[in-house]
């Protein structure tokens, strides 16, 4: 069981509130996008989900069990993974040794090297470069390696923030139809901060609308981004004024 | 006699030395952002746990008397203990402290210690005599060198070939290099923070006990200064390498080791007394060249 819960969780950063009484309930193998303008707290609630920043209110349940006020690793043990937003890889380790910090939460032990093989199959530029330090790998090499990296703690869940940032609308692509194939093989549930509406549609899912650092909307993908192409007719190109 | 690999010898096992605090020093950084300031005084600790208790000139060796099979494990575990007991009293509740305050705190942990040792084991220093057979001098390419200063170079490359199997093929070792760059990120990949700040402070209090056997071994006297002098060479070092750059703590070490030895040979003998001005002066200019230090962090960030 991994149904996410996210019960009036509250953020905040000193005095700075990130989230406000946020609610979302997310079901086991369900895909749902993280939208709303900079700022909205979009970042704020996937850090609180996966214990990166503490919450000051509410609860949040990992297929039933309790996870606030634990520890990131500890959390990482219940299934969740994190791609962060601008990945975070670490630079002075190989590729290969990305791939490796997040195999000691794992119990089983002899899956992890054919594991390793199934992320260089999907990701054959990682494999070439292996041995290569990460922090020479491009943008969009980082991405997946990012998510390669999540991928080799065995999760349930997933949550990727911003893939697109920063990469070329091609790789984009390659780096979704990549998340999807993940998806189905494994049964994950992804949960993806994603701006574009349009990209949102096109990929599929619900998305759920963040503003001010609480939930403003939610629903199918496709009826917001029939609803930005709306805006964007009427008030020209910017479909999201920022909060 | 042959100055030249006399000089040679001097510069690697004094740089040796150096590069081994340096290391303990780094290693903790690295993974906490913590320059510990204590570090000097593990290494006293050491030292005073070879003799007996008491407050005469004279040490009577006590775990000294072990032999030395027996008594180098059992310092290193020492060492490794006073090191991860200091993180469990002290530094554990200071996980989200700045690091200035957590710098401080190591100031006054370094000063509880020694003011322990003092207590019990006065302040003068005594002679102490552990291993004098090696330094007796060996003849080697034609230099006369202690056999210590023999065994300091061995020691310091197996300890440094050692520290770098451990943290290039162990899992705990990919870890720590993982949370030195990113702990946040290390966590959220399931990396336990207290495994690897406590392996952390082990292996650094290990290394500790190392430089403590060495500089027993070699100067023959317990004084309750020597940890502090030794901790600002190597914090020097570890900032010439480049704060938290292991391979740059090891290679700074021996640059100041084999600067001072060369200041020492060749400085005029008035100047000599100053050598530590000049060597200073040539750290200063280091730093000016390069402030980041030898060896800066890589950088993750992509370079598309
Ligand atoms: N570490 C921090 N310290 C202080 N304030 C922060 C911190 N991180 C975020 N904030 C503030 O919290 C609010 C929400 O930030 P968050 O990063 O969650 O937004 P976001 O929706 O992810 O934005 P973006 O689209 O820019 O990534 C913003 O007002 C931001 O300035
Ligand atoms: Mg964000």
């Amino acid at each position: 069981m991994s149904k996410l819960g996210v019960f009036d969780v509250s953020v905040r950063y000193g005095k700075v509130p990130a989230l406000t009484d946020v609610s979302l309930q997310i079901e086991e193998g369900e895909r749902v996008f993280i939208s709303g303008p900079n700022g909205a707290g979009k970042s704020s609630l996937l850090k609180a989900i996966c214990g990166a920043v503490p919450t000051t209110h509410g609860r949040i349940e990992i297929g039933g069990m309790l996870v606030a006020g634990r520890p990131p690793e500890a959390i990482a043990r219940l299934g969740m993974t994190m791609v962060p937003e601008g990945r975070d890889i670490f630079g002075t380790l190989t590729v290969e040794e990305n791939l490796r910090v997040g195999t000691g939460i794992r119990r089983d032990r002899d899956a992890i090297e054919s594991d390793i093989d199934e992320i260089y199959e999907n990701f054959p530029i990682l494999g070439e470069r292996r041995q290569a330090n990460a922090g020479a790998l491009s943008g969009g090499q980082q991405q997946m390696l990012a998510i390669g990296r999540g991928l080799m703690t065995n999760p349930k869940v997933m949550m990727v923030d911003e893939p697109s940032l920063g990469l070329a609308p091609n790789i984009v692509d390659q780096v979704y139809e990549t998340l999807i194939r993940l998806q189905k093989d494994r049964g994950l549930t992804l949960v993806i901060v994603e701006q574009s509406s349009a990209r949102a549609a096109r990929v599929g899912g619900r998305m759920v609308l963040l503003r001010g650092g609480t939930v403003v909307d939610e629903g199918d993908a496709a009826e917001f981004a029939e609803r930005d192409l709306l805006k964007e007719a009427y008030f020209g190109q910017s479909a999201e004024e920022p909060a | 006699m042959n100055a030249i690999p006399q000089l040679f010898f001097d510069a690697m096992s004094l740089g040796g030395i150096y590069a081994m605090a340096a290391l303990g020093i780094a290693l903790i950084f690295g993974v906490m952002n913590l320059v510990n300031f204590a570090h000097g005084e593990y290494i006293a600790f050491c030292v005073f746990a070879l003799i007996v208790p008491s407050t005469d000139a004279v040490a009577v060796l006590f775990l000294g008397k072990a032999p030395a099979l027996l008594l180098i494990p059992i310092l290193l575990a020492l060492g490794a203990a006073i090191a991860v007991a200091s993180e469990f009293v002290v530094f554990r509740h200071m996980r989200k402290a700045t690091p200035v305050a957590m710098m401080i705190s190591s100031f006054a942990l370094g000063f509880v210690i020694q003011n322990s040792l003092l207590l019990i084991y006065g302040s003068r220093p005594k002679a102490i005599s552990l291993w004098p057979d090696l330094n007796k001098p060996v003849s080697v390419i034609g230099a006369s060198v202690p056999l210590l200063q023999i065994i300091v170079i061995l020691a310091t490359l197996v300890v440094v070939v050692a520290l770098a199997l451990l943290l290039k093929k162990t899992k705990i070792g990919l870890e720590m290099r993982a949370a030195a760059e990113n702990f946040t990120m290390a966590r959220l990949l399931g990396v336990r923070a207290n495994v690897v700040i406590t392996g952390a402070f082990a292996l650094s209090g290990a290394l500790a006990a190392a430089v403590a056997m060495i500089m027993v071994t070699q100067t023959g006297v317990a004084d309750i200064r020597m940890g502090g002098q030794i901790m600002l060479v190597a914090f020097i070092a570890t900032v010439i390498g480049g704060l938290g750059s292991l391979p740059g703590a090891v290679a700074a070490g021996f640059l100041i080791g084999a600067a001072s030895v060369i200041l020492q040979a060749f400085l005029p003998l008035d100047a000599r007394p100053f050598r530590d001005a000049f060597l200073y002066t040539f750290v200063i200019v280091i730093l000016l060249v390069r402030p980041q230090g030898l060896f800066a962090a890589h950088s993750a960030k992509p370079r598309v």
